[in-house]
């Protein structure tokens, strides 16, 4: 166990470069050692794989403590739970599952989150409409608190809420206990339908909910910009399928030269060759129809140097007008997406910061070398607050701190949890200072 | 903090009156959540850069409600004023252009550094290419600040603070008010521009207006009598 000279890291996104010495723990005693070096100043932040999009994983001038290597899983066949370290993986626990016909019920669109980052975003999937949130799986979270302090919290403490789509902000998670579901294969049945426009596509996606446990639409935003796409429905079923890891196997796209490929041309290219696609329907891997963006390893290289963001909000059903709004814009910019997402969310969970709640849920990838994106969407923002909508924290970089506690109204009631967790302010990220969350 | 676009959340301007550092404010791509922090002699932020104390209070203040992540250091000093001798003026001009605002500058330094980010541009001047009869003084504490950012921004290399130089030439401007116009002048605005322009290039070194960087080439090879004869004009 050692603390690092700086290193430079970056999100996912690779729009932020934060330099910050590392520090890698394997076990409970060794990260405690850690924090006991660490200063306050710029303090510690836990820290994954880093797929938060933006700055939410890094601290600079700080230390990021690596747990990836806490990544152990029990699981009690009879009970369906599973225990799992803070650095054990969706892939990870998604493929001890499965061997024991189990299988998390809430996956994100990627298997490379680690449980810490799951809880820390309170991460949603494609069955959000009937399962809610991450948190809604968890039975109990063991934390290391900034006095070196370990405490078991269960759904019933609000630290444990304040915890759940806390950022990493009120401790460093060091194992979670969830519930699995029962699977009786390693397959889902999906089945695909083509769009024309954003209307039929929130017709179907809102008819669907009650049929398929798995809803998510695909939307093109290029060309027209009326938000044509495919909607993809699936449910668990029992046929067993031939199937690769979504994970680690497949290839990894270079960085070439710095260079930005994701254009208007080359997305509407793109965009016209997914939509023509074959419409599947029928059974496919699990894992792959989770995670399908898994299959081409660092696909954020496309954006080059410049990186990218991902804008994701959400609004209330009734509000869909917002979207007109947002599409012609973005029209006005030649701001095309090739990596378009609709969803109707279901329950919120009673974490103060959790992003789900009742509402559509679109999100959008998009270059930060587009001239004029920001502006937009700072304009674009407040209207989505004046609509009552908000962001995905876990996604942002670039929005205005002012308007946080109108998106997250019990960000006060989240603060209060917070310093009776941290009172020394030792957990601490670049998103924090630049929001002013703690 | 920066944001995912690369703009700076929080600009302290250090000369808060200056036309110049105003301007390349203005030139940034619009912020409105940015905070910026005007230092100047009045106001929340007031300081005297010849004055020690206050160039501490100032930069504890500065960093005390969160990240600077740009200073801009746009305090210059003529040394021209008629009611002063030569040596007061020089003096005068030496303490603000040089003295003051290097040792300014290593306690933002100091300060950017435990933060690992952070860009400092430094206003110097066209008066440091080579001494001119008219104002080899105020050229020569330019010269002793441009010398010290080129070093600083060498040594700060791998920590995270960057050091950016704007050169600029004669820049219509308060400062310069009443002084006949030579060749290749700008107003406070254009110099605005070329300033915001050093911000986002990855170079040192940022020439206002660009032909100022060939001019200085020809100025350093001139044979001296030539070069007296051009001056004088």
């Amino acid at each position: 166990m050692q603390i690092t000279d700086p290193v430079l890291t970056s999100g996912w996104g690779n729009n932020f470069h934060s330099l910050s010495s590392r520090a890698s723990a394997s076990t409970v005693a060794e990260a405690q050692e850690i924090l006991a070096k660490a200063s306050t100043a710029r303090g510690l932040l836990a820290t994954g794989l880093h797929r938060s999009y933006g700055d939410s994983a890094l601290n600079s001038g700080g230390t990021l403590l690596d747990l990836t290597s806490m990544n152990h899983i029990r699981i009690d066949r009879a009970s369906r739970i599973a225990v799992a370290g803070a650095g054990a993986t969706i892939a990870d626990l998604e493929k001890a599952a499965l061997a024991q016909s189990l299988f998390p019920p809430i996956v994100p669109g990627t298997g490379y989150v680690t449980m810490g980052g799951a809880v820390a975003a309170d991460i949603h999937g494609k069955s959000h409409h009937r399962t809610g949130s991450f948190s809604a799986s968890l039975r109990r979270m063991t934390l290391l608190l900034s006095s070196g302090e370990v405490v078991d919290y269960t759904p019933k403490d609000v630290e444990f809420w304040a915890t759940v789509g806390g950022l990493g902000l009120t401790g460093t998670l060091l194992e979670v206990e969830l519930e699995l579901r029962e699977v009786t294969s390693n397959s889902v049945f999906v089945l695909e339908k083509r769009v024309k426009n954003l209307e039929e596509m929130i017709t179907i996606l809102a008819e669907s909910d009650s049929d398929f446990e798995h809803t998510v639409a695909w939307i093109d935003l290029s060309g027209d910009y009326r938000g044509r796409g495919v909607v993809s429905l699936g449910n668990y079923c029992a046929k067993q399928v031939k199937s690769k890891e979504a994970t680690s196997k497949g290839p990894t796209l270079p960085s070439i030269a710095g260079k930005n490929f994701i254009t208007p041309l080359s997305v509407r290219a793109f965009n016209e060759i997914w939509y023509r696609k074959p419409l599947k329907n029928g059974e496919s891997s699990l894992t792959k129809y989770m995670h399908p963006l898994d299959g081409i390893n660092r696909w954020n290289n496309i954006y080059g140097t410049p990186g990218f963001l991902q804008y994701q909000f959400v609004i209330d059903v009734g509000k869909e007008q917002i979207f007109e709004r947002l599409f012609a814009g973005l029209r006005a910019l030649k701001a095309a997406s090739f990596l378009g997402v609709l969803k109707k969310f279901g329950e919120r969970s009673a974490a103060p910061l959790s992003f789900p709640r009742p509402g559509w849920t679109l999100t959008l990838d998009y270059s930060t070398s587009i001239p004029g994106l920001e502006k937009f969407l700072q304009e674009f923002d407040e209207e989505l607050v004046a609509a009552g909508g908000r962001i995905y924290l876990i996604k942002d970089s670039r929005v205005d701190p002012a308007l946080i506690p109108t998106m997250y109204p019990r960000l006060g009631e989240w603060r209060a949890v917070r310093d009776s967790m941290d009172p020394k302010g030792l957990w601490q990220s670049d998103q924090a200072r630049r929001l002013h969350l703690c | 903090m920066l944001n995912g676009f690369k703009s700076p959340g929080r600009i302290a301007l250090i000369g808060g009156e200056s036309e110049i550092g105003l301007a390349i404010i203005s030139h940034l791509p619009q912020d409105k959540s940015r905070e910026v922090i005007l230092v100047s002699r009045s106001g929340e932020y007031a300081m005297d850069i010849t004055v020690k104390a206050d160039r501490e209070r100032i930069a504890h203040d500065l960093f005390a409600k969160g990240d600077v992540d740009l200073a801009i250091v746009a305090v210059g000093l003529l040394g021209n004023d008629p009611s002063k001798s030569a040596a007061d003026n020089l003096l005068a001009a030496m303490g603000v252009n040089y003295l003051g605002t290097v040792h300014f500058v290593e306690l933002l330094v100091e300060r950017m550094k435990v933060q690992a980010h952070g860009t400092i541009l430094i206003i110097s001047s066209f008066a440091q290419v080579r001494p001119r009869d008219d104002n080899f003084g105020y050229g020569s504490t330019k010269a002793g600040l441009d010398f010290y950012a080129r070093g600083l921004a060498s040594k700060l290399k791998g920590t995270g603070v960057t050091i950016k130089i704007l050169r600029p030439g004669f820049v219509q401007s308060k400062m310069t008010k009443g002084m006949a116009l030579p060749p290749f002048a700008i107003t406070s605005e254009e110099c605005g521009r070329y300033g915001a322009q050093a911000l986002r290039s990855k170079k040192l070194i940022t020439w206002a207006p660009s032909i100022l960087k060939y001019v200085a080439v020809i100025f350093r090879v001139l044979p001296a009598p030539i070069f007296t004869r051009i001056s004088h004009r």
